[in-house]
């Protein structure tokens, strides 16, 4: 498999404080990596990093061959990376329906979208979209108005109206039941693949459930890498994150 | 009520259109009823600041730029028809060749290069909006490539006013300093003398200001209309879906700068001078605050705002019970919108729709909340 993404010493450091220092990450095309590790090791800003919230203080960030360390997050974004951030960031005021025709953002020029007015025929394709995540009824409904669950999924659709190459995914299922985290586990099992996909999450059994690889980060480096069995069996690992349990048992 | 028009009160946009299309025929109506040119000039005056205010809400309400500088867009704009208009009265007052009156008061012995082009109308017609809107796309460009935001924006279009309030003041020679430009010929255009007082003038700026709204739903309605939207509510985030935020905001900008200036054409040829209080601190503050009142986030309703506030200070600073406590009255009228109409009027209105747009689904109890009566038609929706 080919690398889609390469990280190499990347560093970042706030006022001195280094967030993350010497990270290196691989990740092919297709595949679908869990980023986990303890509370402060790294994970959020490395997402950050990735597409252009935070800019590395040194390394670089290799993208398809491009380098993005230095480029607008606008940039970043159409040279296709997706994030979903933890806090969800939907679009409160705007209804269900036009946060997704925001988020289909296939053209993104200023005067191309000043001429599109009212139904375009891919507002049907976002319908299913909708349809999918279980919010259609609330299509013309302010984004205000939802749960917290349902806010969470409807940044998850945005996403996928979007369709990027590589998205980035930050604690998807905080705060949803266990059957919405399975229904989550579900999109991302069918995203894989086609899109490349890093996941930041907590929940071990998600975790376990859509990973192949899972990469250890601690203070900001890499600690361990390896499948799910591999990760809670090596000895540093269960120092710094696990404790004395286990992964199996997380 | 019948299921047609339930269907018809939940398509916003259709609502918006016809009310907006109501509003604009009753303004062309109103003169059938009113057959009182005073009147009229005056209401022709409150129309064009109505303009001014629905295009800060263009930026404001629609994109979250606080331009406290709109009075500068509108000033320009009437400035640059004072100045045309201006142009045509020196034949008859310093013959043929001379200057405008208040040159020769200043010893000015030739007309500046700037005020030449103005002999041409289209020209100066054109320079009302061009010179609004270069101004507005360069300050834009600096602003909001630089990710200025908030209160920044209004302290930078504030003290951007004032420069170009103290620049007219200072170079009284070429801009008539502190009196403005007064003594003005009448606009003529394609034949028809707009009189002030008459009521060609309220025709014309009636169909400006219904061409300008129109034009400003449709930006509003368009795909750019919603990223604007979004960026209101969530700058950092739409850059990650790769749009390119500053030049959406650039946009908004100079698209409402643009209508000012429009609106300040208009304001000249209504108030048949040009002064620097058209592009002073004060007149700007007001259009910020008959925006917030008529409700920033709709564009007829500020227009609105504009044309009731501005009416009501008319009224009562005339009227010889509020002589000296009318300056109160409006400022408590304006706390009470603020606290209890965070939208404005226009979000009062906004609330009526749904409400009656739920109603056939099942009778909201009295006192619903907004989110049952939403849960109500939801349901409606379903079923």
């Amino acid at each position: 498999m080919t690398t889609h993404l390469e990280l190499s010493n990347l560093a970042v450091s706030f006022n001195g404080f280094k967030a993350v220092d010497g990270l290196n990450l691989k990740v092919a095309k297709g595949e679908l990596r869990c980023l986990i590790g303890p509370n402060g090791a790294g994970k959020t800003t490395a997402l950050d990093l990735i597409c252009g919230k935070t800019k590395p203080t040194s390394g670089s960030i290799r993208y398809r061959g491009q380098e993005l360390a230095q480029m607008e997050e606008h940039l970043i974004a159409r040279s296709g990376v997706g994030r979903k951030f933890q806090v969800p960031s939907v679009f409160k005021q705007l209804t269900v329906r036009e946060n997704l025709e925001v988020a289909y953002c296939k053209r993104t020029g200023v005067f191309a979208n000043l001429i599109r007015i009212g139904r375009t025929p891919e507002s049907d394709g976002l319908e299913k979209l909708a349809d999918f995540v279980g919010l259609v009824d609330f299509l013309d409904h302010p984004a205000s108005y939802l749960s917290h669950g349902q806010t969470q999924w409807l940044e998850i659709a945005l996403l996928l109206a979007q369709d990027s190459e590589l998205i980035l995914l930050d604690e998807p299922t905080a705060g949803m039941t266990s059957q919405e985290t399975q229904k989550t586990a579900d999109i991302c099992n069918r995203l894989k693949g086609r899109h490349t996909i890093i996941v930041v999450e907590h929940d071990m059994g998600f975790v376990k459930e859509i990973g192949d690889v899972i990469s250890v980060m601690h203070q900001g480096s890499m600690l361990a890498e390896g499948r799910a069995d591999e990760v809670s069996a090596n000895q540093k690992v269960r120092e710094v994150y696990l404790g004395k349990v286990g992964i199996g048992h997380a | 009520m019948s299921n047609a028009f339930t269907t018809f009160l939940n398509n916003r946009t259709a609502v918006q259109i016809t009310v907006y299309a109501i509003v604009c025929g009753a303004i062309f109506l109103f003169p059938l009823v009113l057959d009182n040119d005073f009147l009229l000039n005056r209401y022709a005056r409150y129309l064009v600041l109505g303009m001014a205010a629905m295009a800060l809400s263009l930026s404001w309400g629609y994109a979250g730029i606080l331009n406290l500088g709109q009075a500068l867009s509108f000033g320009i704009g009437s400035y640059c028809m004072a100045m045309a208009l201006k142009l045509r009265t020196v034949p008859v007052h310093t013959g043929e060749g001379g200057l405008p009156d208040f040159m020769v008061w200043n010893n000015v012995e030739t007309l500046p290069w700037f005020w030449q082009p103005f002999h041409s109308m289209p020209f100066a017609l054109l320079a009302g909006i061009v010179v609004p809107v270069f101004l507005a796309v360069i300050l834009g460009w600096f602003m909001f490539r630089g990710r200025v935001t908030g209160v920044y924006v209004a302290i930078i279009t504030l003290a951007t006013l004032v420069v170009g309030n103290l620049l007219i003041i200072d170079q009284q020679r070429f801009t008539g300093g502190f009196n403005g430009i007064t003594d003005l010929a009448q606009l003529e255009l394609f034949g028809i003398e707009f009189d002030a007082y008459s009521k060609s003038t309220y025709y014309l700026v009636a169909v400006c200001m219904t061409v300008c709204l129109f034009l400003a739903l449709a930006v509003t309605k368009s795909k750019a209309g919603m990223i604007l939207q979004a960026v209101r509510d969530h700058e950092d985030r739409v850059r990650f879906f790769g749009y390119d935020v500053a030049w959406y905001k650039v946009l908004a900008f100079s698209v409402s700068a643009g209508i000012a200036g429009v609106a300040g054409m208009l304001y000249t040829v209504v108030m048949e001078f040009a002064s620097p209080t058209f592009l002073g601190v004060p007149l700007s503050l007001s259009i910020v605050i008959w925006c917030a009142v008529g409700g920033r986030q709709s564009l007829l309703g500020a227009l609105l705002g504009a044309i009731l506030v501005a009416g009501m200070e008319g009224t009562l600073s005339e009227s010889e019970t509020f002589l000296d406590t009318w300056t109160l009255i409006m400022g408590a009228a304006f706390v009470l919108v603020v606290l209890f109409l965070p939208n404005g009027l226009a979000g009062l209105f906004e609330m009526l729709r749904r409400r009656l747009a739920a109603q056939p689904a099942e009778k909201p109890t009295e006192g619903a909340t907004d989110a049952a009566v939403l849960a109500d038609k939801g349901a409606a929706e379903r079923s």
